[in-house]
């Protein structure tokens, strides 16, 4: 019922998705898997209506469409169940239900509650939920929220003609075992009503529940296979793709580094309610760790608490073999050389209204002052020299960050932080967004800090990029370090990575 | 090109403006006239150096207003005891009381506007208080002894426009010189990027609204010694043009670009809409209207509103 | 919580001066509580869905003004036409804050500042229709409003009674009121949802405007004239008795009656602090100390990313 033929989508030079050729029939059930931007948003968003196709067509029941808005596609049937929830809490549970739509309760232009209240518990029977739909839904649990999100959607049965397809986004990533039982059971019993498409980053519960299932990989779809047929090895291989040497991943370059020696940070059993548990590691000087896993697994949560922005629960961190020390703000763990670059550039990494010698100097004021005076030479000084060594493309040390392209951006950032004198320094995603030659640079740059001594903790982009750089790489998934791979001694591949993650 | 008409778009209105008015009316450029007029109006220039600070980290200061009629209250009771220690006083007292609009906002996380307004609230009442709500002139031989050299002329120039450059130079060094200052821009150009620096983004706020707090006392000290009084509303009908003259001098509401040499330039932008009303015969009653519509102007322009995801 | 600090005011200005506990007494919290009500109504409305409104001064004064010159315009008394002035003022109220919420919402520019600069140009025009003089009135049927008691109490007290009553009915019945509420929770996902958000915006400043208008008219009724300064003082003490009330001022917690709660709180203070014989200028300095007092018992400081 609902067809994509050649569906493409671009970003600037970026190819998101190629080519798509993918359908939901009446009834059904398709899973969608892939790796982190293999296009799977993307894809999910052309389908509910956020973005639109650059090419292809899209077909309802035969019929050529389009959707030019979320209510657009909503009008012709695609509901939407998002992850993060989009009920307010503050209202209550028939006022979610019925939002944007009241005025069909309005009577002498007051709302009629009571019939409202009715036409929830219609609603509400459907998913099979039992509860007073004037309480207030932030008294919920998460699961009784992503069944009323569900009835919301199914509440567009009785508005629109012809069949539903619902999308589910990642919804078990935060239920219990049973809930996501109860969960499944539900859908099930409404495949009657209404078609779905599952997306998920666990393989076993897209294998129990579809009925087909696509794989995503570098923007197109890979495989399809039947779901009483899929095996979750299979489709990690087909999520990966091709087999790949090490000279790929310039292993080669990657510098030994000293394991006698005390390690500059050892983390134990550290656990933060809600975010991460039971984390442990160790980080030498020159050694690169990597943190792999799904969005949302905890790895950012892991770095920030080492930055001092969350406060640990549990265990216990050590810095630099000194146990006093304790870091418990980013300014803390400034002064004592540890350096973040976070995932947000534009909003956490850079001073887009500053210019580099202003972006370098933020974190060592103090250095370059005397007397609460600045002493601008001196900054411009060492401005020049960084923007020297790591070759930033710029017309002058003065030059607004803002004009700056995102890769030399990031060399300013990270001259940052080795200008500072750190010695630990956390990555997160540090070559999201840049092209392949200021990838390169970056990985570059890495690697020179690790010679350097720097003990480094990447979250990367990709696969490639954790085997290519990492030491050690571990998998956090559900906030558990799931397992470790010392790269110096075995040859990991992106299907180990897989294969521990989903 | 354009960019460099849309960044000095401040200097080219002021200098429409007066082209337009000199056109007009001849008379306006008169340097001398001119002089007076920018002399008039040094401490509604401070005021707004003061709020350009508050508005430059993102934040705003309702409170300037009161605090400078407080302190012309303050100045006209002690001046006799305190001497010349009345300045550094007074600014004390102003930065005392802005800090803890400061510290209320980042401590307690209440928005900037409403714990000004009610440390304006309590510097309202403190005057009335203190003045038992009625207007007080200072002891006049004290002021001529101490201050009246303020009132006078040096040649052409009105001496008030020598204490005026004397306050902008040291708030032009806070921010381009300053540890402080560059602090300042790095709060209000990404709040976000200056905590993950290491810096202390909640002192560097606190000290924003203690200068906009100080300011305001000084503008304070400055009205009332030109005055030679005090009373508990002598100020108002400060606050609109001193906002009007960071805005309309291009620091947004947004923060992080702009700074006091654009609200220097604000200021005399006001000054010449303030005049040029004179001159155009538009009666004196109609200012808070204008300046009012010129204020929605301004900040239409200014403000950056990429950095506003939901504007509440 | 904001009520027992209301029972707690009324039982120890008593016990300080029994005479407070009188219907006399009560008659004149009523009256002063009236207009001011009606102004705290308004920006309740506004506070619901998280912004600001600071134009009331402005508002209230323009109003009031504007009622007058219409009253006098059609004779001078409420028999001789003069009640198309009321419609007149709270028509004109409704489009002075539909204005303010164009100039917010559709030109994007916050609340806070938007109507700051809207309550100047109100006072602005104020001062240019009245040429900073003073507009009388002298009707006495009109004036009944304050002058005619029943039950002790001026007519004036029931026709704020009344807006009360439709204030909550617009909460908590109407599209727009609901409305409010799922934008102050979380207005991205009630955009998404199809709530037309620039449309309740708007509408909301517009209804804001009409109960200061309202306040404008009553102001009138109880002082016989209308200036400038009829609104003076107005914000501060309506956001500090709607903030006190138990309005949030992150949106979505706290209504009307809560409104009622705070005005009646802060026309207590007002009105114990003359009984027992204290200079009323502390009044401010003790407001604005509850204000600041009252936002950070009732902020969650976890859910608050950074401020402003």
């Amino acid at each position: 019922m609902l067809e994509f033929k050649n569906v493409s989508k671009e970003f600037g030079p970026v190819k998101a998705l190629s080519n798509i050729n993918f359908k939901v029939d009446k009834g059904e059930i398709v899973g969608l898997v892939g790796e982190n931007g293999a296009g799977k948003s993307t894809l999910m968003k052309i389908i509910f209506g956020a973005y639109q196709a650059d090419s292809g067509t899209i077909f309802i029941d035969g019929r050529q469409t389009r959707f030019t808005s979320p209510r657009d596609a909503m009008s012709q049937g695609i509901g939407m169940v998002f992850q993060e929830q989009s009920l307010i809490g503050n209202l209550s549970v028939m006022e979610n239900l019925f939002l944007g739509r009241e005025q069909e309760f309005r009577r002498f232009g007051l709302i009629d509650f009571k019939k409202m209240a009715e036409a929830s518990r219609a609603q509400l029977a459907k998913v099979g939920l039992d509860i007073d739909p004037t309480i207030e839904t932030s008294k919920l649990s998460f699961s009784q929220r992503q069944l009323i999100e569900l009835a919301k959607v199914l509440t567009l049965e009785e508005r629109i003609s012809g069949d539903l397809v619902i999308l589910l986004d990642e919804p078990t990533s935060v239920l219990s075992e049973d809930e996501v039982g109860l969960l499944f059971e539900i859908v099930n019993k409404l495949k009657t009503r209404a078609a779905f498409i599952f997306v998920s980053h666990r393989l076993d519960e897209v294998i129990s529940l579809s009925d087909r299932i696509y794989v995503l990989k570098d923007g197109e779809v890979v495989d399809e296979v039947k779901g009483n047929k899929a095996k979750a090895s299979n489709i990690q291989a087909s999520m990966v793709g091709r087999e790949i040497n090490t000279e790929y991943y310039r292993q080669d370059q990657r510098l030994p580094f000293d394991k006698e020696a005390a390690p500059l940070l050892s983390v134990q059993n550290a656990s933060v309610a809600k975010k991460f548990e039971d984390i442990s590691f160790d980080l030498h000087a020159g050694q690169v760790l990597c943190l792999v896993g799904t969005e949302g697994a905890g790895r950012e949560a892991i770095v920030r608490t080492l930055f001092g922005m969350h406060s640990l629960d549990r265990g216990a961190i050590t810095f630099f073999d000194k146990p006093s020390l304790k870091i418990t703000s980013p300014h803390a763990a400034v002064s004592n050389h540890i350096g973040y670059m976070p995932r947000e550039r534009k909003i956490e990494g850079i001073f887009a209204s500053m210019n580099i010698a202003e972006n370098m100097t933020s974190s060592q004021l103090g250095a370059y002052s005397r007397y609460g005076l600045l002493k601008k030479a001196d900054e411009l000084k060492l401005a020049a020299s960084w923007i020297d060594k790591l070759s930033i493309k710029t017309p002058s040390a003065s030059t607004d960050c803002i004009r700056l392209s995102g890769g030399n951006q990031q060399k300013v950032v990270l001259a940052k932080w080795r200008s500072t004198g750190s010695r630990i320094i956390m990555l997160d995603h540090p070559t999201r967004g840049l092209d392949i030659g200021a990838k390169e640079d970056v990985y570059t740059m890495i690697r020179e800090m690790s010679a350097a001594g720097i003990g480094l903790i990447v979250i990367p982009d990709t696969f490639e990029e954790a085997i290519g750089l990492g030491h050690n790489i571990t998998v956090v998934k559900d906030g558990r370090a799931v397992k470790n791979f010392n790269c110096m001694q075995e040859q990991v591949t992106p299907f180990d990575l897989v294969s521990a993650m989903t | 090109m354009r960019d460099i008409l849309k960044s000095n778009y401040h200097w080219v209105t002021l200098f429409t403006l007066v082209i337009l008015v000199g056109l007009v009316d001849m008379n306006f450029w008169n340097i001398e006239s001119l002089l007076i007029l920018m002399g008039d109006i040094v401490p509604l220039f401070i005021m707004a150096l003061g709020l350009t600070f508050a508005i430059y980290i993102g934040g705003i200061d309702l409170s300037a207003q009161s605090m400078a009629n407080m302190i012309t209250v303050i100045a006209s009771l002690y001046l006799a005891t305190l001497g010349l220690w009345i300045v550094p006083v007074c600014f004390l007292v102003g930065v005392i009381l802005g800090g803890i609009s400061g510290l209320i906002t980042t401590r307690f996380l209440v928005p900037s506007f409403i714990s000004t307004l009610a440390i304006g609230g309590v510097c309202y009442s403190l005057a009335q208080w203190l003045s038992g709500n009625r207007a007080l002139y200072m002891n006049s031989e004290s002021r001529d002894a101490l201050f009246g050299w303020m009132l006078s002329s040096t040649g052409i120039v009105p001496n008030t426009i020598f204490v005026g450059a004397f306050v902008f130079v040291i708030a032009l060094l806070i921010e381009r010189r300053s540890s402080l200052g560059r602090q300042l821009k790095a709060v209000g150009s990404a709040e976000l990027a200056a905590s993950a620096s290491g810096l202390l983004v909640p002192r560097v706020k606190v000290l924003a609204f203690a200068l906009s707090g100080g300011l305001a006392a000084l503008a304070g000290v400055i009205f009332s010694i030109k005055l030679s009084g005090g009373a508990p509303s002598i100020a108002n009908g400060f606050l609109l043009p001193a906002i009007v003259a960071v805005l309309v001098g291009g620091t947004p509401l947004t923060g992080g670009v702009g700074g006091v040499v654009n609200t220097l330039v604000g200021t005399m932008i006001v000054a010449v809409i303030r005049s040029s009303m004179l001159y155009l015969e538009v009666a004196a009653t109609h200012q808070q209207m204008v300046f009012g519509i010129v204020l929605i102007i301004a900040i239409v322009f200014t403000i950056d509103r990429s950095k506003l995801s939901i504007v509440k | 919580m904001p009520i027992i600090v209301l029972i707690a005011l009324v039982v120890f200005f008593t016990s300080l001066n029994p005479n407070f506990m009188s219907l006399r007494n009560f008659a004149r919290i009523a009256i002063a509580a009236s207009p001011f009500l009606m102004v705290a109504i308004g920006v309740t409305f506004i506070i619901i869905m998280g912004s600001i409104d600071l134009s009331m001064e402005g508002g209230v004064a323009l109003s009031a003004v504007i009622f007058c010159f219409a009253f006098l315009f059609f004779g001078g008394t409420l028999a001789s036409g003069g009640w198309v002035a009321i419609i007149a003022a709270l028509g004109f109220g409704a489009a002075y804050g539909a204005l303010n919420g164009f100039i917010h919402a559709k030109l994007l520019i916050p609340s806070f500042m938007s109507s700051l600069a809207m309550g100047f140009v109100g006072i602005g025009a104020t001062v240019l229709l009245t040429g900073g003089g003073i507009v009388r009135i002298d009707d006495d049927v009109f004036r009944m409003l304050l002058t005619y008691r029943f039950q002790g109490f001026p007519l004036m007290v029931y026709v704020a009674v009344f807006f009360l009553i439709v204030g909550i009915l617009i909460q908590k019945k109407t599209i727009l009121g609901r409305n409010l509420y799922a934008i102050g929770g979380a207005e991205d996902l009630a955009r998404a949802s199809g709530v037309p958000v620039l449309k309740t915006r708007i509408l909301a400043f517009s209804l804001a405007g009409f109960y200061y208008a309202l306040a404008g008219v009553l102001q009138v009724a109880k002082l016989g004239q209308a200036e400038s300064v009829t609104g003076a003082n107005l914000m501060f003490l309506s956001i500090t008795a709607a903030v006190v009330g138990g309005v949030a001022l992150w949106g979505a917690i706290g209504g009307v009656v809560n409104a009622l709660i705070g005005v009646l709180i802060v026309t207590v203070i007002n009105n114990g602090m003359v009984v027992i014989g204290l200079p009323d200028y502390i009044q401010d300095g003790v407001l604005g100390l509850l204000v600041i007092a009252a936002v950070i018992l009732s902020t969650n400081r976890s859910a608050v990313k950074f401020v402003k």
